[in-house]
């Protein structure tokens, strides 16, 4: 691939020496409090709601990596969530699989499926790649909605293929309740944290590797970096393919974690909460979506008192935060770091105001 | 069968003129701003609630009716530049482009919530809608049909006037042509997207009761044509308006007749596969001014 073209060696050393110290920091911790939080939290039904946003954090967190990273406005994230949530609970269903044994091959699926969305769109740049996912994100939840023929005969009902507009329900789960009894949903959060773990490992080492350069380069000036030899489609597309095969995972996750699947999750609404998380944490910045995540959930869960008011407090959560910081909270941090670190460094010189930015930026 | 491919020409040519008329607000907008609207759906929905509340709540007359969505959705472009728009095109203009579409989705999430709140959620009946059947011969014309042709056409008519033959038109015109050298040249650009955005709010207002007038009132009203006017802008290339006019009433043509002989709910995604064809043939749409900057 040509983005390996650049002085990988290089570039990674220093990016380690000068990005790690702070994010090792707060990986550490985050690892300490994943591991406490279930001797402190007694209430199941806070505990079912981290493990929803750990869920959303993990969707965030790709979005944030197609659309922060590698630039690419895709509005089929939630299709591709589904897709992954609906080829597990196909497989489980119709083939009588484990549910551990369907997660990856759906996943595979979900990246091929990607792969040709991705072949579809990437060519186009900007809103156009906007409007066809969202296109192929709406087409989708129609052909399921609107699925009405018989495929098998389930005891004297009848189930379409896609399952309809009501969607899969009992086609297994993870064993964790056979194997923890009450304490199943420790278990089930265990497993969803490990798969948000995994998931930001490997998007640290994309956005860390060369092909991150290569999407930095892009952004910073697109004719040098296409002179120097940096592939868009190719490097975008790889992109694409990578964060489908986690979000499909994670909908594998979320549908074998809640033991149904419906078309509910394609709706707008839901893709909107995910651009509202990475919008709010702060889109482009590696801990942006977890931020945005811990914030919005928090305050959904004040709205939710408001109840119908909900939908509109989001919306408008959204245009405001994207008018007053562009960078959301974790780029105001890093403005705000960037200000407090200058104010010190004043007296001694200006060699610290060009020190690199502050965590995952 | 020939009557049946008739109304199913009626049919397509009414979803076409109705198309056009989104799409044009769209177009406008993108055209010469560079911004994607995606408020544009709410606003179609606060047109066609704006005239049921003036002409049921308030009994005033029909042409009140048409005045208020105008009005309204002439507002509420024109609140979307004051608030939202003219506050980031002060940002870095490279991230205008997707910020502007972000913070669209969120206004248009909460105008249509907002509406669901004032009116609730179950379908209204929108007043502003004449009953009856013209019998030519074999072939049925509703009138309801009939009216809003002529109203986009007239719709048309007054846009292409306003664009070619006005002060504020060519203004309009030489931003979308060239922001920079039409501020140079002493047009106030700022003003021009503030027009810009109460245009193409009062046209979605108007196609507002136009679409109401044929299926009903409901907050998601502006969804399913706006998704549409999208695919229609995006197959003639964005920003050129006479193309998303042409590619309106040819995908219209061509949705209804698959509806048709194929069934309902394969409409939406054949014409997806005839765009996504389009695309990989003219990445920049079949009528879209080549890029030559593309990378």
């Amino acid at each position: 691939m040509n983005t390996h073209s650049f002085p990988k060696g290089k570039a990674s050393a220093k990016g380690l020496a000068s990005l790690n110290k702070l994010d090792i920091a707060i990986t550490l911790l985050l690892i300490a409090a994943a591991i406490a939080l279930p001797f402190f939290v007694d209430s199941r039904y806070v505990l079912g709601q981290i493990v929803l946003a750990l869920f959303y954090a993990t969707i965030a967190s790709q979005w944030n990596l197609l659309f922060g990273f590698a630039g690419v406005f895709s509005l089929a994230q939630m299709a591709i969530f589904a897709f992954g949530g609906y080829a597990t609970a196909m497989i489980c269903f119709y083939f009588g699989w484990n549910v551990w044994g369907a997660l990856v091959p759906a996943a595979l699926g979900s990246v091929a499926f990607s792969l040709i969305v991705g072949l579809a769109c990437l060519r186009l740049t900007g809103v156009y790649v906007a409007l066809l996912t969202l296109a192929i994100a709406q087409t989708m939840y129609l052909l399921i909605v609107t699925d009405t023929e018989c495929f098998v005969m389930v005891g004297s009902t009848c189930r379409q293929f896609t399952g309809g507009a009501v969607g899969f329900a009992r086609f297994g789960d993870f064993g964790t309740r056979a194997l923890f009894k009450a304490q199943w949903l420790v278990g089930n959060y265990a497993i969803v944290a490990a798969l948000f773990a995994i998931t930001m490992a490997f998007t640290y080492a994309i956005v860390k590797s060369p092909m991150g350069l290569a999407f930095r380069a892009l952004k910073d000036n697109p004719g040098y970096a296409v002179a120097r030899g940096v592939n868009r489609f190719q490097a975008q597309l790889l992109v694409f393919g990578i964060s489908a095969f986690f979000t499909s995972l994670a909908g594998g996750v979320y549908a074998a974690h809640f033991q149904a699947i419906g078309p509910g999750i394609l709706s707008m609404s839901q893709l909107m909460f995910i651009i509202a998380i990475t919008v709010v944490g702060g889109v482009g910045t590696f801990w942006g979506p977890l931020v945005g995540t811990i914030v919005l959930v928090a305050a959904d869960e004040v709205m939710r008192e408001a109840g119908e008011f909900r939908t509109l407090g989001l919306g408008i959560i959204i245009a405001v935060s994207i008018v007053l910081m562009p960078k959301g909270l974790v780029g105001r941090l890093g403005d705000l770091a960037g200000w407090l670190r200058r104010r010190h460094a004043a007296p001694v010189g200006g060699k610290l105001a060009e020190s690199p930015a502050p965590a995952g930026e | 069968m020939l009557d049946i491919l008739m109304s199913v020409l009626v049919a397509g040519l009414t979803t076409g003129a109705l198309y056009a008329l989104a799409t044009v607000g769209l177009s406008l907008v993108w055209g010469s701003m560079g911004m994607l609207n995606m408020a544009h759906a709410a606003m179609l929905t606060l047109g066609g609630y704006a005239a049921f509340t003036a002409t049921t709540t308030l009994g005033l007359p029909a042409f009140a009716g048409f005045a208020a969505a105008i009005l309204f959705g002439a507002m509420a472009g024109g609140l979307l530049y004051v608030l939202i728009v003219r506050n980031l095109l002060k940002n870095d203009k490279a991230t205008f482009e997707s910020n502007v579409m972000i913070a669209t989705v969120g206004i248009g999430i909460a105008l249509e919530n907002t509406i669901l709140l004032t009116y609730g959620g179950q379908p209204l009946k929108q007043p502003l809608s004449v009953d009856g059947v013209l019998k030519l011969g074999p072939l049925n014309l509703p009138y309801q049909n009939i009216v809003i042709i002529l109203v986009v056409v007239v719709m048309m008519a007054v846009i292409a006037l306003l664009l070619g033959k006005t002060r504020m038109g060519r203004a309009i015109r030489a931003t979308a042509q060239n922001r920079d050298a039409a501020q140079l040249m002493g047009v106030p650009v700022n003003r021009v997207y503030f027009q810009v955005l109460v245009l193409s709010g009062a046209v979605a207002g108007i196609c507002g009761v136009m679409v109401s007038s044929m299926t009903q009132l409901s907050p998601p009203l502006g969804n399913d044509p706006m998704l549409k006017a999208f695919i229609m802008c995006v197959v003639a290339g964005l920003g050129n308006l006479p193309g998303a006019v042409a590619a309106a009433f040819g995908l219209a043509l061509l949705e209804a007749f698959i509806q048709y002989a194929a069934g309902a709910r394969w409409g939406f995604p054949s014409l997806l596969f005839v765009v996504i064809a389009v695309l990989i043939w003219r990445p920049s749409g079949l009528f879209g001014r080549t890029q030559i900057h593309r990378m």
